[in-house]
This record gives C-alpha cells, sequence and structure tokens, in this order.
C-alpha cells in the first residue's frame, strides 16, 4: 500500500467528483481499479481507475451514494490530503492483440464509465462505441471527451440524450453485430440483462469482459 | 525429546504447511503427538473463512491451554493475519504468526526454547520455504505452487489474510515434485489459494501441470481447490494424460448467475456448465466436486433453488455447502437484504439433502468397475483409500503395504458411511 497525495478534486455534478492524485511509480494496466482510503483509515473501498496509463497523474471517479461512507468521506478531500492506494487489481482489461484490429462496444451505467474512459484515453486510435446509461443528463459526465460520434448517451429518466431509455432497451432496439468486442461496467442488473440480450445477438463474452461494482 | 502437537483447520494448503512444519520438528529430533494429549508445544494453525472456522480456531487454542498450561502454544493461519490484535492479547498465547511468516516456525521454536525471546516479526518471510513433507500425516504429498489471490470475491476475506497471488518458481516446483516421487510420493497433489493463476516468467497453470506429469516416475497427479474461470483447452486436455487422476474440486459457489455476479465471481452458469460438458464427453465418469454458499445477501428462492438444481444437473460427486457468514471487511459485509439465519439453515438442510443423493447416485456407478486405490491407513486386513477419482474404497486382504497402489474392484456402496465404497482387491 502507498501513500498518495492529492492534487485536485473537480466536481462533474453536486454528487460525482473526480480525485486526481499524485502518480508516484504506480502502474496498472488500463481497466484495473485501486482499493483507496484515508491514511491509516481502515475503511477502503475498490475505484477504477480513470485515467489513462500514460497520464501522469492517478484519477478516478466517484459518485457520492446516499448513506455511504467512503464516498462521502472522499467528496470532502482537499488538495494536500494523504489517500492510501493499493493495486492495482482486477481482470477487466483489454487484449493487447485485440486492440487495433477489433471493433470494441463499451456498454457503462453511471460512474462505470471510469475505466472506459481509461481505456479510450490510453488507447484513443480504438474504433469503438460507447454506450452510457444515466437517468439524467448532467450525469454524462465529461462527455466531451469522447468523439461525438462514438458516443451514445442513453437517459432513462427525461429525454434528453442521444436515446430516452435503459442501455438493454438500447441494446434490443440496436442490435450489436457478432465481430464485435464487448466490455460491460457498472450496476449488477444491467449487466445481468445485457449480457443475456448480447449473448442472444451472438455475443462472446469472457470473464474477462464485464466489472461489476454494486 | 520434546514434544509437538498440531492442529490444522481449514483449507489444503493449511494442511500442506502444517505437514511440511510437522516434517521438519520431526527430522530435528522432536516428538509428533496427537493434539489431544499433553505436549510441549502446540501449533494451531488457524483459519477464518467462516465465522464456525474462527469459532473452532478459538475452541483449540482453549483446549491446548487446559492441556499443558506451561506449553508453548503458537498461532498460524488466516486468523493470524485477521485477528492479529485479539490473539496478541490472550496471555495464553506465546505467538502469534502471520501467514507469511508461517514458514519460520521451526526457527521460532528453536530459538524460544534457547531462550532468545524472537518477535515473528523478525523471522524470514518466505511462503514457499516449506521443507519437503515426506515425514507427514499424509500419504498424498502435496506441492504448493502458490499463494494469495487477486480475484477479492465480494464473500471472501482470503486476498486480506493471504496478501495478493505470488506464484513459486517453475523450477523449484520440478524439483520438489521429483523429490517427492523419489522419496516414494505416489500420488502429487497441487496446492494453493487460487492455483489457476499460476504465473511464473512465460508459465502459466496448464504449462506447469503439463511439465509435472511429464516427470518420470510411478505417481499420479490430482489438482485440489481450482476457480472456474484460470484454465482453458490446454488444460482440459491434460485431464486426459494416464498421470492425471479424474477429479476436479471446482468451486461453484452458487447455481444462479444474479449471485455469481454480486459475488464478482469470473464466470457463469453456462460457462461453468460447458467445462464440466466438455470434460465428461472424454470421460462421463470425471468426478467434480465443489463448494456452494448458501444464503448470499440478496439470494432469493429461485436463486436457491438454481444451486439445487446445479447439484442435480452436474451430478457433483461432492458438495461442500456452506453458510454465508459475514466477514468484516469485504464487501458483502455492507450488502442488503442479508438473509436471515433462520432461512439459511432451512435452505441448508436442503441444500445437503440434494448434496448427499447426488454424491450417492454418483458413486454408486463404481459398483461392478475397478478403481485404482491408493492405501492410505491399514487396520489388520482391512485397507483404506482413495480411488482414482478421489473416493474412499475399502477393502480386505493380506500382506497389505500402505502407500502401494491395488487394483480393486467395487461391490458395494455403504451409504451409512458417507458413501464408501466396498471392494475386492483383484
Ligand atoms: C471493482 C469495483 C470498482 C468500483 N469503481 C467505482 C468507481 O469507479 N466509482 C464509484 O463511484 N464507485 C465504484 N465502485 C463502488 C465503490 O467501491 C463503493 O461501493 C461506493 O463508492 C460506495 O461506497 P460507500 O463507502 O460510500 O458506501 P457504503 O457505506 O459501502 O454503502 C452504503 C450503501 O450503498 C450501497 N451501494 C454501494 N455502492 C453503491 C453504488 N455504487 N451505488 C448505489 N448504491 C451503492 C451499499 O449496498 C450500501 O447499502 C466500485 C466497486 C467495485 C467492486
Amino acid at each position: 500500500m502507498n501513500s498518495h497525495k492529492v492534487i485536485s478534486i473537480r466536481n462533474l455534478t453536486p454528487s460525482t467528483y473526480v480525485i486526481r492524485m499524485e502518480k508516484k511509480d504506480f502502474t496498472f494496466k488500463t481497466g484495473q481499479y485501486i482499493t483507496l482510503g484515508f491514511s491509516g483509515s481502515i475503511d477502503r473501498r475498490e475505484y477504477s481507475i480513470y485515467s489513462a496509463e500514460q497520464d501522469d497523474y492517478l484519477e478516478v471517479l466517484i459518485k457520492e451514494v446516499e448513506d455511504g461512507l467512503l464516498s462521502k468521506k472522499l467528496k470532502k478531500c482537499k488538495p494536500g490530503d494523504v489517500l492510501d492506494v493499493d493495486g492495482a487489481f482486477g481482470h477487466f482489461s483489454l487484449k493487447e492483440d485485440e486492440i487495433k484490429n477489433k471493433k470494441f462496444m463499451f456498454i457503462s451505467t453511471g460512474t462505470g464509465i471510469s475505466p472506459i474512459h481509461s481505456f479510450i484515453h490510453t488507447h484513443p486510435e480504438m474504433d469503438y462505441t460507447l454506450l452510457h446509461g444515466i437517468r439524467h443528463k448532467n450525469e454524462a459526465y465529461e462527455s466531451e471527451s469522447y468523439d461525438p460520434n462514438r458516443y451514445i448517451l442513453c437517459t432513462s429518466g427525461e429525454n434528453t440524450g442521444d436515446f430516452n431509455g435503459r442501455v438493454t432497451e438500447y441494446l434490443l432496439k440496436n442490435p450489436v453485430s457478432p465481430d464485435t468486442i464487448c466490455y460491460l461496467c457498472g450496476n449488477c442488473h444491467m449487466i445481468y440483462e445485457a449480457y443475456d440480450i448480447l449473448e442472444k445477438q451472438g455475443i462472446k463474452l469472457g470473464p474477462i469482459h464485464t466489472e461489476v461494482y454494486f | 525429546m520434546k514434544t509437538i502437537a498440531f492442529k490444522t483447520l481449514g483449507c489444503r494448503l493449511n494442511q500442506y504447511e502444517t505437514d511440511a512444519l510437522a516434517s521438519t520438528f520431526q527430522n530435528n529430533d522432536y516428538k509428533l503427538v496427537d493434539f489431544d494429549t499433553e505436549a510441549d508445544i502446540y501449533v494451531i494453525n488457524s483459519c477464518t473463512v467462516t465465522h464456525q472456522s474462527d469459532h473452532k480456531s478459538r475452541h483449540f487454542i482453549s483446549q491446548a491451554n487446559r492441556r499443558n498450561k506451561d506449553s508453548v502454544l503458537v498461532v498460524t493461519g488466516c486468523m493470524a493475519n485477521n485477528a492479529k490484535e485479539e490473539l496478541e492479547n490472550r496471555d495464553e498465547i506465546n505467538y502469534v504468526l502471520e501467514n507469511d511468516n508461517k514458514s519460520a516456525l521451526f526457527s521460532l521454536v528453536e530459538a524460544h526454547f534457547k531462550g532468545e525471546l524472537k518477535h515473528p516479526s523478525q523471522l524470514d518471510k518466505d511462503l514457499f520455504a516449506y521443507g519437503a513433507t515426506e515425514k507427514g500425516f499424509h500419504t498424498r504429498s502435496m506441492i504448493k505452487i502458490q499463494d494469495g489471490c487477486d480475484n477479492f470475491c465480494t464473500f471472501c476475506i482470503i486476498p486480506s489474510v493471504r496478501g495478493r497471488a505470488k506464484s513459486r518458481s517453475f523450477e523449484a516446483i520440478l524439483d520438489n515434485v521429483r523429490s517427492v516421487v523419489d522419496n516414494g510420493a505416489k500420488e502429487v497433489v497441487i496446492t494453493g489459494v487460487n492455483i489457476g493463476r499460476y504465473e511464473f516468467e512465460h508459465y502459466k497453470f496448464d504449462d506447469l501441470i503439463e511439465a509435472i506429469l511429464n516427470l518420470d516416475g510411478d505417481f499420479r497427479l490430482r489438482i485440489s481447490s481450482l476457480e472456474p474461470d484460470g484454465f482453458g483447452d490446454k488444460f482440459l486436455g491434460l485431464l486426459s494424460h494416464p498421470k492425471m487422476t479424474p477429479h476436479l474440486h471446482l468451486c461453484l459457489q452458487s447455481g444462479s448467475d444474479e449471485v455469481l455476479l454480486r459475488m464478482r465471481r469470473m464466470y457463469n452458469i453456462k460457462t461453468f456448465k460447458n467445462t464440466v460438458e466438455k470434460v465428461r464427453t472424454i470421460r462421463p465418469d470425471f468426478n467434480f466436486t465443489t463448494d456452494i454458499i448458501i444464503g448470499f445477501p440478496d439470494e432469493s428462492e429461485t436463486a436457491f433453488t438454481d444451486s439445487c438444481d446445479m447439484i442435480k444437473d452436474m451430478e457433483f460427486g461432492h458438495v461442500h455447502a456452506f453458510k454465508y457468514s459475514i466477514r468484516k471487511g469485504t464487501r458483502a459485509e455492507r450488502m442488503e437484504n442479508q438473509v436471515p439465519e433462520k432461512v439459511k439453515t432451512e435452505r441448508s438442510e436442503v441444500l445437503r439433502g440434494i448434496a448427499e443423493e447426488s454424491k450417492l447416485k454418483y458413486r454408486s456407478q463404481f459398483i461392478g468397475q475397478t478403481q485404482r486405490v491408493l492405501v492410505e491407513t491399514i487396520n489388520g486386513n482391512t485397507a483404506k483409500g482413495y480411488g482414482e477419482h478421489y473416493i474412499p474404497v475399502q477393502f480386505e486382504a493380506e500382506d497389505l503395504k500402505e502407500n502401494t497402489f491395488y487394483n480393486v474392484s467395487i461391490k458395494a456402496i455403504v451409504e451409512e458411511k458417507d458413501g464408501l465404497l466396498l471392494g475386492e482387491l483383484i
């Protein structure tokens, strides 16, 4: 476990923020997560790494959870505070031999876009489509950082995105071609349903292709 | 001669580590005695995977202290990592030895008797520095190939007590196998925390297994517990190797995809079934055994029924079923809809009944077949051991020898004795 100083906090919505920390000699594979906690505290939580492999800082994207312990506390941290970082962990990662010559579909809900942000910013040349499911448009975290032709915003609470409804409804209406490599990240129910839909559309999903947050 | 007694709880890896430690003491003129007799040194190699294992570990600590108040009492294993402070505050315990110091137990005890009081933190940390287990308690020789786990399943405390995954050197493992086989081991058991994730330099798990299978000698290879995500077709192909035993303990945990997702397991029911089907197409009587957790948070009646149905469908040869218990610091501790204890107990009874039926059904198919039994214990003319499918077999014969293979024709199954097979020497 290593101590990392907070460089800055970027508030994206009233409840969602990005913590930027010093990177030091930390290394990871894009898609992996860290566990994060205040220096010396036993309360730690998992957070996907939001920044790219080549960035000289480390970032996580966090949404404050109602009645949540750490997501609330972390929101209050200030530049100069010290956080304990452990990792990198996890097998949610791209295959080297697929990055350049395959077509990707990234399906995420809420902060589940975090490792996808890291994928895309680590490998901007990738041929991808990104599906981001949220309730309201203000949760389209830093959507301007993706190629607008590749980014599809699904809003379920209002008709302000590119598609009005859940990502699963989008997938049902817009089948994915079977030669696409799909990665799913977010809540368990979305992943469970999307998995089923994609399988029926002929997509093969291995263990590295899903990341469940809660 | 000083006497030493061990009590081992939990997994095979703990068992291996105890065997290896016991051998080191025996080779250095200590006498190994039963845990329920008086000893100069008691070692409790504890487990913390469930509440029950914590409870048992505490019970054995008290028992050891009652037997000999002046003994040196050492607690090691996963509880020593997880409840270090609590254990260090108990006066009757002399040393609390965390997993990464465990292999240095002998030097700790030796130092103690020489009057040099060492703190465990001064000991060498080496996860693989265990001696050979030739004088241990088992005919099967366990070989540790890795330690720790990076999977972070939401119910599991192992990553925080065993640490990150670390693999032992490829050559050291092969040397270890060669040496136990040269010393007469007839069955080699590959063990670790998450062995499917073995990775050393460019060698993966299947490369290691292939290399072990290709070693000379009259031995058979058994894989201990395996996660269903850690291997591919190359490994499945190796299961047909003549030295490989037709048995895998493949940890399912739940028969419901929704529950598996919340457990953050790395496979789904379909891939699990595919694996079992692929193997059984080649070898229909292949023995799959498994673990199932009952009452994981938010486990619905349907999800529970899915687990029961999986047992029937997969015809497991044995199911290690345990009720979910909250482990502090894990994600599942914070999950909503924890299942009430009463419901867990009811489900547990139902599932155990189904598992029992599945076991008997699976084992009954061996009546009329031959098993190659490695004899472990002999009592007069009665021998007991395990066949290649890892099913206990008993038979009668004269001039029996331990640690020897016998071909036995299976005649009956004893339901009251947990499905023990009875046979006759061919
Ligand atoms: C591999 C992995 C990566 C993750 N990456 C991220 C990430 O990049 N960004 C991020 O914001 N979170 C991420 N999470 C979730 C994160 O670890 C915490 O669970 C979350 O921040 C809540 O922690 P807390 O201490 O505030 O809430 P807790 O005190 O742990 O929980 C309070 C309650 O909220 C529920 N809950 C927990 N998480 C959520 C959630 N995400 N949404 C709604 N309810 C929830 C719990 O079931 C509990 O009932 C990830 C989780 C995993 C397993």
